[in-house]
């Protein structure tokens, strides 16, 4: 009877926990407090996205693929889009181009305005998440305004964007920008040296950079390792070559970490929004948004590989296609899906009340890792 | 040793300082079922179907994502309780004839509520 030990246990947090962002379930084996072992449970959320692409045509599998990332679904419909017009081999309008741009920039500060008021709520403060959601809800309601809806935005179209952006919408996101900067002041001022928040975060899930290249990481919880690879500067796509900005890089890889480089990150995208707008505030002869394409007439064939820097990391489309109106296949990478493996390996030997201050600083969207 | 003690403290503060800060401000919400926010032209609310405007074309059926929601036989359905409120068919419509509304409290405690149907068969005359 020696061989059985008794202080080992076996909890289960999940599929229906607060804290998990969704529905994950996580397997934990604990000592005491202390993490022995955790194992991800996924599929609860999986609602079959890359099948339902092959009996759909090219138009109709575009209003889906905004709930591949419900909070940032301006970069799954741009590699999706970006990839039938590579397969098409089509050039999109320069104005179109910028639109794209302004419009992921803004949805990547809406994702990490989210990220934040959740993750702070994760750690047990409750009012950074108000804060957070006051500027986030201004960004929605000018994305509701010219798509129509909050967050599934069905905007982008093969060879362009579906409706050109009204003046006045550009000079409600140019005042955004302008007062965007003081707004992450307060998030700093209020957050970022508060004792409780650094001694829950500083040294507690470090993700060193080998390891992260070895679970194949993207995106900032990469970048907070020290390892500065970025899509926009790496192999630029769309403007992002006649931009100025710059990618926050931080060396520890611990959860403090990754919150600065997400602060930051939105800082950035707020520099990318108002270049954006300098130029569409200031060419308004330019009114050419898309190719005026029928969508129904697309049968493009070959396979190709669309990539997109999301608020997550590196997003990959991959669509096979053989020149029916219908995918032959479509495969989805998305970030979170690696993310999400990493817990076992960084959580461990964490004590219990860190592992949501740890899952949570990594991230992770469950609609994204399940599809 | 001070230090440990003041660094912490002045944190706190300066947070609190952004809380008093903003408490003075304007309210930013809104109390939803008395006062609501005006949407503009472009919101995809319920669809609204002109019979007048329709040519049975079917297009609005080949653009839906959702292959159940609209159905055209003798009747022309819109069914709510699948649709996605995506936008194509009011997008992609020749005539006008699917348009889109504002509406967009659709709770219902019938189902037939939210299945929209009208007769377009117009016979042979």
């Amino acid at each position: 009877m020696n061989s059985v030990n008794t202080n080992i246990m076996e909890i289960n947090i999940g599929p229906q926990h607060p804290s998990t962002h969704g529905v994950l379930r996580l397997k934990v084996t604990l000592e005491g407090e202390k993490i022995l072992n955790i194992e991800p449970v996924i599929g609860y959320l999986h609602r079959g996205m890359e099948k339902m692409a092959e009996n759909r045509n090219y138009i109709q599998y575009l209003p889906v693929v905004d709930r591949i990332d419900y909070l940032s679904g301006f970069f799954c419909s741009y590699a999706y889009v970006n990839a039938v017009e590579l397969l098409m081999n089509i050039e999109i309008p320069i104005k179109a181009k910028y639109i794209r741009t302004l419009t992921m920039e803004m949805n990547r500060i809406m994702s990490h305005l989210l990220w934040l008021g959740c993750y702070l709520l994760d750690l047990g403060a409750t009012s950074p998440l108000f804060y957070a959601f006051i500027e986030r809800e201004k960004l929605m309601d000018i994305l509701e305004d010219l798509t129509g809806a909050r967050m599934m935005y069905n905007y982008y179209t093969f060879g362009g964007v579906k409706k050109d952006i009204p003046v006045d919408i550009l000079k409600r996101i140019y005042d955004f920008a302008k007062h965007f900067p003081s707004s992450v002041k307060e998030y700093e001022d209020l957050i970022s040296d508060n004792p409780i928040f650094t001694s829950r975060t500083m040294k507690t899930g470090i993700l060193a950079k080998e390891t992260a290249e070895q679970f194949s990481i993207t995106g900032a919880n990469l970048r907070a390792s020290g390892a500065a690879k970025d899509l926009r500067k790496d192999s630029p796509y769309l403007i992002y070559n006649l931009l100025d900005f710059n990618i926050p890089v931080k060396q520890t890889g611990d959860s403090y970490c990754r919150y600065i480089t997400r602060i930051n990150e939105m800082k950035e995208s707020n520099k990318i929004i108002l270049q954006c707008l300098d130029r569409l505030l200031t060419d308004e002869n330019d009114n050419e948004i898309n190719l005026k394409l029928n969508p129904l007439s697309i049968k493009p064939e070959g396979e190709v590989i669309s990539e997109v820097e999301s608020s997550r990391g590196l997003m990959q489309c991959i669509i096979s296609a053989d020149g029916s109106s219908n995918p032959l296949r479509i495969k989805w990478r998305t970030p979170s899906f690696y993310a999400a493996q990493l817990l076992n390996t960084i959580a461990k030997n964490h004590l219990l009340p860190d592992l949501m201050a740890v899952f949570g600083s990594l991230d992770i969207i469950m609609p994204e890792v399940d599809r | 040793m001070i230090m440990s003690f003041l660094n912490p403290l002045k944190a706190l503060l300066k947070g609190l300082a952004v809380v008093l800060k903003n408490a003075l401000k304007p309210d930013v919400t809104l109390e939803y079922p008395e006062k609501k926010k005006p949407l503009n032209e472009n919101f995809r609310g319920r669809i609204k179907y002109i019979k007048e405007n329709c040519i049975k074309c079917g297009l609005c059926k080949k653009v839906c994502p959702v292959k159940t929601a609209i159905m055209i036989g003798d009747d022309f359905v819109i069914d709510y309780t699948k649709c996605i409120f995506c936008g194509s068919c009011t997008e992609f419509c020749p005539k006008n004839a699917l348009i889109r509304t504002k509406e967009y409290e659709l709770a219902s405690k019938d189902k037939n509520n939210l299945i929209m149907k009208e007769n377009i068969n117009y016979g042979n005359n």
